[in-house]
């Protein structure tokens, strides 16, 4: 109930913010008009248009040979292409809008909305940022409101297809932390040395999210610090993030734990992600001189919860010839921790609680198999065909761990883990 | 070195054929920077004037505040400034800006219609830099060097 509650409260503090900056939007268009065509929107002063509206978007069909699940592009959809559909729309289709408004050189406020495959299966627009920003020298900033979470190294464009090369992030890695914003606070300060730039950004706040089967995934004091440093046409990155972890979906199964005695409260203690500590590590290297592009990432998560620590890299290198850029990409998570556990003394007791204990025993280890592991290499091509418009295809061979689902979704009774599948994909990303 | 000579020499050519075919004569646009003759600023490597107009700083080497001009999207002027410049197509250009209007922490320079409009706004604006065609310099503009390089 409390669940129930809380909802339109979260919706709301970034929602109001939006809300109030597309109000001064109206106003201020219409004030323009009246102002006949001298007066353009541009403050004079700045330099700049007091508002900015751009927009981002991909149409994505994807196909998976696998049909006793469904591959997706991130943990809080629902299903995707495999068992639900056999070509899916809804893996990587999204559009995006984003208005800036410039108050002064310093002060400006951002909100970008997209729309895309909910966890319930809708498409309704979401809040991705809302945040206002003072700029306090060209080389520090402060945000707050909602701002990106940027654990890695394309985390700031991910939903923007246009500017990545591939059909979507290498996902081994970047599901490793599915979230993509916070809710607070977030700086950023720019240090030169000579021809080195390097960017500390820090942030700081909280995220309650809506999982697949429509529960509260709670991060709280939620904070990171990632260092970049760029230099010609290197880019270096590091970083580190940490929160406490709720989820409430799995809270009744581990609570039946309880009721085995110091046992089941141990091993409800020990895997129950109730206010858990989940931290990531991650570097990445990137190398782009123009005409060709190398890039790879490492990250580890460890979870003090059945979600486990995972480590998970990825290499992808890419030519551009002209308009055309071929790509590929290898990438591979792993699992470090136990994917499996003994779990409640079944022989000590009596029958019918017996039966319970081997119930929740088998819940508990598909729980920790279900901790992704694969390799995948992906082979694809980005063609710019419009100045503003690419198309991309790409093919991803996927090998799984034994015994896992990797990070596949939407698991069917005939499904077999360890196998391995191919995925197909067909996008146009663009921007306005 | 032979790899660059390799692949840059068929666009080149292309470009070449291409300017003939279509009778334009332009095509072998040298794109100068400019600046107002009030600006004090007279000489900027390649890469300050890229840094400039990238949006990686907003003020010019000595400290005061620096504002790019842009031509138009898809014009000739834009397109081969750039290339000149970065070595990048306009749809690279079009995703770097992409990456910084969608992260928050940028909008891409004002863009004006042609050379012209360029001068008229360096004229009224000594902050403001442009570039333009070196066959459309005049005395309302002066042309930033990279330091060393001599004037012809």
């Amino acid at each position: 109930m409390s669940v129930l509650k809380r909802m339109p409260y979260r919706r709301t503090t970034a929602t109001l913010l939006a809300m109030a900056l597309l109000y001064v939007y109206a106003i201020s268009a219409s004030a323009q008009s009246d102002n006949g065509p001298d007066n353009n929107g541009l403050d004079d002063e700045n330099n700049t248009p007091m508002f900015s509206f751009s927009g981002f978007g991909t149409l994505g069909v994807v196909h998976s040979s696998e049909d006793q699940a469904d591959f997706t592009s991130s943990v809080f959809k629902p299903n995707g292409a495999g068992y639900t559909c056999s070509w899916s729309a809804d893996v990587d289709s999204l559009l995006g809008g984003q208005l800036t408004a410039t108050f002064t050189p310093q002060l400006s406020a951002v909100v970008q909305i997209i729309v895309e495959q909910n966890y319930d299966n809708a498409y309704r627009p979401q809040v991705e940022w809302a945040n206002i920003k003072y700029q306090f020298t060209p080389d520090f900033f402060v945000r707050a409101g909602r701002v990106v979470l940027p654990n890695f190294m394309a985390s700031d464009y991910r939903k923007v297809g246009f500017i990545t090369p591939w059909v979507r992030p290498p996902i081994e890695v970047y599901n490793l932390v599915p979230i993509t914003k916070n809710d607070g606070i977030d700086t950023n300060y720019r240090l030169r040395f000579g021809e080195v730039t390097n960017t500390i950004q820090a942030v700081y706040g909280q995220l309650t999210s809506t999982d697949k089967n429509g529960s509260n995934v709670k991060g709280r004091d939620q904070w990171g610090l990632f260092n970049t440093t760029e230099y010609g046409p290197w880019t270096v990155r590091l970083g580190y993030y940490q929160n406490r972890t709720t989820l409430e979906e799995f809270k009744p199964f581990f609570d039946a734990f309880r009721f085995f005695g110091p046992a089941g409260v141990a091993l409800a203690d020990t895997y129950d992600c109730d206010n858990k500590r989940i931290t990531l590590a991650s570097v990445g290297a990137s190398y782009d001189p123009g005409d060709w592009f190398l890039t790879s990432e490492l990250a580890r998560r460890e979870a003090d919860c059945f979600a486990g620590d995972n480590t998970a890299w990825y290499i992808s290198g890419g030519y551009r010839f002209g308009k055309i850029t071929p790509y590929l990409t290898y990438a591979q998570v792993k699992a470090t921790s136990n994917t499996s556990d003994p779990g409640l003394d079944v022989s000590a007791l009596p029958p019918e609680l017996a039966g319970i204990a081997t119930g929740l025993n088998a819940g508990l280890n598909s729980i920790l198999a279900a901790s992704p592991e694969q390799q995948s290499i992906s082979i694809g091509a980005r063609w710019d065909f419009m100045n503003n418009a690419a198309l991309k295809l790409q093919f991803d061979h996927v090998r799984l761990g034994d015994n896992s689902p990797g990070v596949l979704t939407n698991i069917q009774p005939n499904f077999q883990p360890g196998g391995s599948f191919n995925v197909f994909s067909a996008t146009i990303n663009f921007v306005f | 070195m032979k790899k660059i000579i390799t692949s840059r020499s068929p666009a080149v050519l292309l470009a070449i054929v291409l300017a003939l075919a279509l009778g334009t004569g332009s095509a072998v646009a040298d794109m100068v920077a400019v600046v107002s003759v009030h600006n004090p600023v007279t000489t900027l490597s390649k890469n300050q004037v890229l840094a400039i107009f990238l949006g990686a700083t907003t003020r010019f080497p000595d400290g005061r505040r620096a504002v790019p001009i842009d031509q138009a999207e898809g014009s000739t002027a834009r397109n081969a400034f750039y290339l000149k410049f970065a070595g990048k197509s306009p749809a690279q250009i079009k995703a770097h800006w992409s990456k910084i209007i969608f992260t928050g922490r940028g909008q891409p320079p004002r863009e004006v219609a042609n050379s012209a409009e360029v001068k008229q706004y360096l004229a009224e604006h000594p902050e403001a830099i442009g570039y333009i065609d070196h066959t459309q310099v005049d005395d309302s503009v002066k042309v930033v060097l990279p330091p060393n390089q001599p004037v012809d």
